[in-house]
C-alpha cells in the first residue's frame, strides 16, 4: 500500500452509465485512485458513509434516487458533510449550476468534458488548503526561478517571452499532469472557450523550439488526443 | 353571463346597441306624448273658454235674469251638452244664482279674471275619482248687475287614454329595442363572418401549410390591418420555420462526415488484429473527431440560448487596445508559425462582457489567420465612430466573392465548399461572433475590397 502514488486517495465514482462508470474508473484507477463506482444513488449513498472516501465524482441523472437528493444527503450527514463533491450533468443549464453549487457541490463539469479535463478538477479539489507557490522549480536540467522569471537548463541560460514563460510556469507546476489545451488556454490566456486547438499547438511549438530542440532530454512531450506534459521521464 | 359580456364582442355591442335604441324610441315616445297631451289640454282650454263665453252671451240676452230666477232648468238645458261641464254662476255680493253640478264637484273658484279671460286664467283641480279637471272664471252682465260666471270640467276619459297611450308608447319603445337586438346579433354575426373565416385559416396553419396566406380579397376594410399583420407573421414565421428545418438539416449533415469516420475507421481497425501503434493512431484519430463534436455541440448550444437572450451579459467598460492584444497575443504563435504579423491599433472604450468579446475577436482572429496571404500583416483596429466602438480584424486574402460575403455569418456556410474540415473548424465561428455581437445590441459586418478583407464589430456605447 505505501508503495502506491498519492498514498491512492479514495474516489467514489456514481454513474449509472455502464459506459461512463467503466471510463471512470479505469481511467482514474490508472491515475492512481483507488476508485469505488456505485451504479445508483442509494449505493453510492452507502459507499460514502460506510468507507473512507476522499472526494465524490456524482452524476446528476441516476436512477431512484437522483444526484441532487444523493448531495442534499451526504451534505445532512456529519460523517460525509466534508467530502469534496464534483458533479457531471449533460444539461449546460445555468439553473442547475446554481443549485449544485448551493446545494454544496464544489465543482462541476458538462457532458461532454475531456477526461483530462476531469482529472485536473480533482487534483484541485484534493489539494485542499492553498497551494504553496514554489519559487524555484526543478526538471531534469532544467531549472525555473519564478520570481525572477529565469529558465536554464543545465549551464544555459534560456529566453522566453512573457508568454512563452507563462505556459511554462504552468506545465512545469503541474508536471507530471496532463494538460488539455483548453486549460491551457483559459490558464495562460484567460480564453475561457473552446478555441482553436492549433493555436495552443503552435505556442507549444514555439515553447519547445527554445526549451528542447536544443537538448537531447526532451521535457514537454505530447500526449496525443489529450494534451501535453512537462515530466523528465520520457518514456511513459 | 358577466364573463361572457367581457369576452362576446357579438354581447356587448348588442346589449349597447339595444339600449341605444331602446333610449331613442323611448324618448321619441316621450316627446310625441308630451306633445300629443298639451295639445290636448290647450284645445280643451279653448273649448272652456268658449263655454264660458256661451254662458256670458246667453246671460246677455234679454231677459236673461227673468229666466235664470224662473226657470233655472231650461237654462240648464240650454248650457249642458256634456254631462261633466259644471256652471256655477253667483251675484255681485257672493249669492249662488245657479249651480249646474249633477255629480256634485267640488272645484276650487278662481278669481274672476274679466268680461274676456285667456287660457292664463284657467285653473287645474281633481275630481273625486281622481281625474283632472279644469276651472275658469269670468265675469258677465245680467240685466243691470253683474255676475261672476264659473265654468269648470272633469275630464275622467283623458286620464284613461293618456295612460293607455303611455302603455302603447312602451310597448313601441320594448318592441323595437327587442327588435334592434335582433337585428344587431344578426348584423354582427354576419358582419363579424371575415373574422371567423380569418380563425377558421389560423386553425389550419401547420408547419407544413406555413406558406397559406389570408385572401384578402372581400375583406372588409377594417379587418385588413389585421390580416395583413397576420399574414406578415406567416411569413416571418415561415422564414423562421425554413431557416431552422434548413439548421436541423445542416447540422445533421455537419454530424454525419465526423460520425461517419469514426464509425468507418473504427471497423476498418477491428476488421484484423493490428499493432498496438495502429490502435492507438486510431484512438487518437477518434478523439480528434470527437473534439470536434464536442465543440460543435458547445458552439450549438451557445448559439440556442443567445439566440432566446439567455446568456447574461457582464457588460463592463473596457480598453479595447487591451483587448484587441491580448487576443493578438493569443494567436501569435499560430501566426508566426504561418509568417503572418499582427498588428493592433487605434483605441477607444469598449461597453462589452469580456469574456463575450474575447470570444467573438477570438473568432474573427482564427478566421483571419486562416485565410491571410503567407507573409501579409493582420490588422486589429479599434476606434469610436459616433455613439459606437468599432473593433475591426483586417487581413489580406483570398478574395471572397461578393455573393458569399452577405452569408459568411450564416450557420456551417462556407465560402470554399471543397474545403475541408481538416483545420477543426465547426463553421460556426463566424455566426456566434454575429450571436454575441446581437446580444450586444450591436452588429458583426464584413467589407471586402479586392484582396483585403475586413470584419467588424461595432458596439453602441450605450
Amino acid at each position: 500500500m505505501a508503495l502506491l502514488p498519492e498514498h491512492a486517495m479514495a474516489i467514489l465514482v456514481i454513474e449509472d452509465e455502464p459506459k461512463t462508470g467503466d471510463y471512470l474508473q479505469r481511467g482514474l484507477g490508472e491515475s492512481g485512485f483507488a476508485v469505488r463506482l456505485a451504479r445508483n444513488g442509494r449505493d453510492g449513498l452507502f459507499i460514502a458513509r460506510e468507507e473512507e472516501i476522499e472526494l465524490v465524482v456524482l452524476d446528476v441523472m441516476l436512477p431512484r434516487m437522483d444526484g441532487w437528493q444523493v448531495l442534499e444527503a451526504l451534505r445532512a450527514d456529519p460523517a460525509t458533510e466534508g467530502i469534496p463533491v464534483l458533479f457531471l450533468t449533460a444539461r449546460d443549464e445555468v439553473e442547475d449550476r446554481v443549485r449544485g453549487l448551493e446545494l454544496g457541490a464544489d465543482d462541476y463539469l458538462v457532458k461532454p468534458f475531456a477526461f483530462v479535463e476531469l482529472l485536473a478538477r480533482i487534483r484541485t479539489l484534493l489539494r485542499r488548503g492553498p497551494v504553496r507557490e514554489e519559487e524555484l522549480i526543478r526538471i531534469g536540467d532544467m531549472e525555473i526561478d519564478v520570481l525572477r522569471r529565469r529558465v536554464r537548463r543545465g549551464a544555459q541560460p534560456v529566453v522566453l517571452t512573457a508568454q512563452e514563460f507563462a505556459l511554462l510556469h504552468l506545465l512545469a507546476r503541474r508536471q507530471g499532469q496532463v494538460l488539455s489545451r483548453s486549460l491551457i488556454a483559459s490558464q495562460v490566456w484567460d480564453m475561457n472557450f473552446d478555441s482553436d486547438t492549433n493555436v495552443i499547438d503552435a505556442a507549444v511549438r514555439r515553447l519547445r523550439r527554445k526549451i528542447d530542440d536544443p537538448f537531447t532530454d526532451k521535457l514537454i512531450h505530447t500526449r496525443r488526443g489529450m494534451g501535453y506534459v512537462c515530466e523528465q521521464d520520457a518514456a511513459r | 353571463m358577466k364573463a361572457r359580456l367581457r369576452t362576446s364582442l357579438t354581447l356587448r355591442v348588442t346589449l349597447v346597441f339595444t339600449l341605444i335604441v331602446a333610449l331613442a324610441a323611448s324618448g321619441l315616445g316621450i316627446y310625441l306624448y308630451r306633445a300629443f297631451a298639451g295639445e290636448l289640454v290647450r284645445r280643451d282650454d279653448v273649448q272652456l273658454l268658449g263655454k264660458l263665453r256661451q254662458v256670458q252671451l246667453l246671460l246677455g240676452r234679454p231677459g236673461a235674469a227673468e229666466l235664470l230666477r224662473t226657470q233655472p232648468e231650461v237654462f240648464r238645458d240650454t248650457m249642458s251638452g256634456q254631462e261633466n261641464s259644471l256652471v256655477r254662476i253667483l251675484a255681485a255680493d257672493g249669492r249662488l244664482l245657479a249651480d249646474i253640478n249633477a255629480l256634485g264637484e267640488h272645484y276650487p273658484v278662481p278669481p274672476s279674471a274679466g268680461a274676456a279671460p285667456g287660457t292664463a286664467a284657467i285653473a287645474a283641480w281633481t275630481t273625486r275619482r281622481g281625474d283632472p279637471g279644469r276651472v275658469v272664471a269670468g265675469s258677465a252682465r245680467l240685466g243691470t248687475g253683474q255676475v261672476t260666471v264659473v265654468v269648470a270640467r272633469a275630464y275622467a276619459e283623458r286620464s284613461a287614454m293618456f295612460a293607455g297611450y303611455r302603455r302603447q308608447i312602451a310597448g313601441a319603445a320594448a318592441v323595437s329595442a327587442l327588435a334592434a337586438a335582433l337585428l344587431a346579433a344578426l348584423m354582427l354575426r354576419r358582419g363579424l363572418q371575415p373574422l371567423r373565416s380569418m380563425a377558421a385559416h389560423a386553425a389550419l396553419v401547420r408547419p407544413g401549410t406555413l406558406g397559406r396566406r389570408l385572401d384578402l380579397a372581400g375583406m372588409p376594410s377594417e379587418l385588413r390591418p389585421l390580416a395583413d399583420a397576420i399574414n406578415a407573421m406567416l411569413a416571418r414565421l415561415q422564414a423562421g420555420y425554413v431557416r431552422l428545418s434548413g439548421f436541423s438539416a445542416d447540422l445533421a449533415h455537419e454530424f454525419r462526415t465526423p460520425v461517419a469516420n469514426l464509425l468507418g475507421q473504427s471497423q476498418v481497425m477491428l476488421a484484423q488484429a493490428r499493432s498496438v501503434a495502429d490502435y492507438e493512431a486510431l484512438t487518437v484519430s477518434n478523439v480528434e473527431e470527437l473534439e470536434r463534436l464536442a465543440r460543435m455541440i458547445d458552439s450549438m448550444l451557445f448559439l440556442a440560448r443567445a439566440e432566446q437572450d439567455e446568456v447574461a451579459l457582464q457588460r463592463q467598460p473596457l480598453a479595447a487596445l487591451d483587448e484587441l492584444g491580448k487576443v493578438a497575443d493569443f494567436y501569435d504563435g499560430m501566426a508566426q508559425e504561418r509568417g503572418l504579423a499582427l498588428a493592433c491599433s487605434g483605441g477607444a472604450t469598449v461597453l462589452a462582457d469580456a469574456a463575450l468579446l474575447r470570444r467573438a475577436l477570438a473568432n474573427l482572429l482564427s478566421n483571419a489567420v486562416r485565410h491571410a496571404d503567407e507573409g501579409s500583416t493582420i490588422v486589429l483596429h479599434a476606434e469610436r465612430q459616433g455613439e459606437r466602438t468599432v473593433l475591426s480584424v483586417t487581413n489580406t486574402g483570398k478574395p471572397v466573392a461578393p455573393a458569399h460575403l452577405a452569408h459568411l455569418f450564416a450557420r456551417f456556410y462556407r465560402a470554399d465548399a471543397a474545403r475541408s474540415d481538416a483545420d477543426g473548424s465547426t463553421g460556426l465561428g463566424l455566426s456566434i461572433v454575429s450571436a454575441i455581437m446581437a446580444l450586444h445590441g450591436g452588429e458583426a459586418a464584413v467589407q471586402a475590397d479586392g484582396r483585403s478583407m475586413r470584419f467588424s464589430l461595432a458596439f453602441p456605447m450605450a
